[in-house]
């Protein structure tokens, strides 16, 4: 028994040591908790977006888009509706974002404000007021529409904060713009 | 023999081991990771008693405590302070799994928690901010005009001016680290909790305020209170303000053989013009040749000559290629909200906004807002008369050129350069004069409506 404890103690040591590692770890790598400011779970029909595209009339239409799975939590929703409007409409609208514009991080706060990242846009992607309002409101009409609880959005680019593609105004958190939805 | 296994164990554990620096804090030393001068801002912010999550989906962390919350993610330079948007010294960058930034990135990110970051990357301080900012406030002069900085203080207080005086409003009470002592322009200091009053000399006034960063102030620049000379509005009839968009680097949209939108927008300004000016009204344009001008000052320019009407002119673009036709913008409501009234007062003024300027501001810009829209319908009926145009209606969009007006104002787009065949209709002299020949009627239609007296009503037809 005796012959025993060096053992026992080593390995009492070891099990200590390993445990701190992996909490210390843990750290680095949060596990992933719902930050303040996401709303409930959506009560609209599951596994359904709505997207707003330009058509030529230049006004923007909504398109209904089934998506296999329809996430919770609104920063992955955000995500899901971005990707979905760079494919591209699948009823003959024209692009809303002109490039493959990736979210780069989404912040939510408690005023229903979302800010959303997205990489910077090649030079010359986004020609023209109707170009810019493509752009802005396809994507704040949309994420508006899919995400509950958020009722402004801005957009950064880069990872910066920008005052304007050239017109409009993008200093601040902007609410969907109902009057240039085609009815 | 058991010392010695323990001994072999530790060895296999240093590798584990990251790089650390040794924070002094108000608690006893602490270690945290760094790597160089980028120091582990997670562990930093718990140091500090923030409570730190990560959220996956989206990519950021989000530290709260004592009521306040700041977003940040790795690879960015903006935190959202207490949901307000705000740039930081620098990038946080993710290193081994931990987020790290530089010592100021740091401060920034304690600061709305009550704490700072001092020292150096290699032995940084935390410490908590002792209640109440102690401020000093200085006079400097250089040749290029006097200042009052205002030190000690992150704080950006609300800036108020009366004839003589100029008040600053801090969010937090603040406590003056010394007497205002009277120096040139500046007659006498006094400070009432949160509100700093600042006597100023005869014939001074605050022409603008901003904060700055490294050290931490607040600053605010003086003039002379005469009127700028040479933007004297002439007397008697109205005057109208046309902006041809863009110009200079700013191409503006591209036609399908590369013509640019600059081009057109200062032809049909400058052939809109001539009709105004033959019919008796005094016009301006914001460019007269190929040169860029900043949105903000071309609306500060119809702000200064107090224009009765400012047309901004454009020529449009879609990813919709079919898309033609003319559209006319007035402000959206949206943007009649106080911040925005604010910035548009802060850019625009001659100098800094005190309250009444502001309430004025936000008066004059909602009854504007019907004016407006009277004005926009005006130009989007003219332009619907001219064969081959196709009515795309009045609609509203915060413009960056349209916030700040404080006159009736709109943006035109007369037409479609990404659409070819509409392009090479818009780049022929005869449309172009017959786009400038239905605004000019609106513009004088519009100020015959709403002009009173006989600068109004005596504007006579084209």
């Amino acid at each position: 028994m005796k012959a025993l404890r060096p053992i026992v103690a080593t390995l009492a040591v070891v099990v200590v040591l390993v445990t701190v590692v992996a909490l210390s770890r843990r750290r680095a790598a949060p596990p992933p908790t719902a930050i303040p400011g996401e709303t409930p779970a959506p009560t609209q029909v599951p596994g359904k977006l709505v997207l707003f595209f330009p058509g030529n009339d230049a006004m923007l239409h909504q398109e209904g888009r089934e998506v296999p799975e329809l996430p919770e939590g609104n920063p992955m929703r955000v995500r899901l509706v971005v990707e979905e409007l760079v494919a591209g409409s699948r009823e003959g609208y024209a692009p809303a974002l002109p490039w493959a514009a990736a979210v780069q991080a989404v912040f939510l706060d408690r005023r229903g404000n979302a800010y959303i990242d997205l990489s910077t846009p090649p030079a010359d992607a986004v020609s023209g007021t109707d170009g810019e309002l493509a752009v802005i409101y396809g994507t704040v009409n949309s994420v508006v529409a899919n995400c509950p609880g958020v009722r402004r959005v801005q957009l950064l680019l880069g990872g910066r904060q920008v005052t304007t593609l050239g017109h409009l105004d993008l200093s601040r958190p902007l609410p969907p713009n109902p009057n240039l939805v085609a009815r | 023999m058991r010392s010695s296994r323990v001994l072999a164990l530790t060895f296999l554990l240093v590798p584990l081991t990251a790089p650390a620096v040794t924070v002094s804090t108000p608690q006893g030393p602490s270690e945290v990771f760094a790597r160089g001068d980028l120091l582990d801002v997670v562990a930093l912010l718990r140091l500090a008693g923030a409570e730190v999550q990560f959220a996956p989906a989206a990519g950021s962390y989000n530290a709260a405590a004592a009521g306040h919350e700041v977003q940040f993610t790795p690879g960015g330079s903006l935190a959202v302070v207490d949901g307000k948007l705000t740039p930081l010294p620098g990038p946080l960058r993710l290193v081994d799994g931990h987020v790290v930034g530089s010592l100021a990135t740091v401060g920034a990110l304690l600061g709305p928690f009550g704490w700072t970051a001092n020292g150096s990357a290699a032995a940084p301080e935390l410490a908590r901010v002792g209640g109440t900012e102690q401020v000093e406030l200085s006079v400097v002069r250089a040749p290029t005009g006097t200042t009052l900085v205002l030190r000690g203080t992150r704080q950006r207080p609300r800036v108020t001016t009366l004839p003589g005086l100029v008040m600053l409003l801090f969010p937090e009470p603040v406590a003056l680290a010394r007497p205002v002592q009277p120096a040139g322009e500046v007659l006498a200091g006094e400070l009432d909790g949160a509100t700093l009053t600042v006597r100023l000399a005869a014939g001074i006034e605050v022409a603008s305020s901003y904060p700055l960063e490294d050290p931490p102030r607040f600053v605010l620049r003086l003039a002379k209170s005469e009127p700028a000379a040479p933007l004297v509005r002439p007397k008697g009839g109205p005057l109208v303000v046309l902006d041809p968009g863009h110009g200079g680097e700013d191409l503006g949209a591209r036609g399908p053989a590369g013509e640019s939108e600059k081009a057109v927008t200062l032809a049909v300004a400058q052939a809109t013009a001539a009709r105004l000016q033959a019919a008796g009204v005094t016009v301006r344009l914001t460019r007269d040749g190929d040169e860029m001008v900043a949105l903000t000052d071309r609306t500060a320019l119809a702000n200064r000559l107090q224009a009765a009407v400012f047309l901004s002119i454009h020529v449009n673009a879609s990813p919709a290629r079919g898309a033609h036709g003319a559209e006319t913008y007035y402000m959206s409501v949206d943007a009649s909200d106080p911040q925005a009234a604010q910035a548009a007062a802060r850019e625009n003024a001659s100098a800094a906004p005190d309250t009444v300027q502001l309430i004025l501001w936000d008066l004059a810009h909602v009854a504007n807002l019907n004016s407006s829209a009277r004005l926009a319908r005006a130009v989007q009926e003219r332009l619907n008369a001219l064969q081959g145009i196709r009515d795309r209606g009045i609609r509203q969009a915060p413009f960056v050129v349209l916030t700040g007006a404080t006159m009736p104002s709109a943006l035109v787009e007369v037409g479609f350069l990404s659409n070819a065949q509409e392009a090479s209709r818009l780049l022929t002299s005869d449309t172009q004069e017959q786009v400038a020949g239905a605004m000019a009627e609106a513009i004088l239609e519009f100020l015959r409506a709403t002009m009173p007296g006989p600068a109004g009503t005596s504007a006579p037809s084209p």
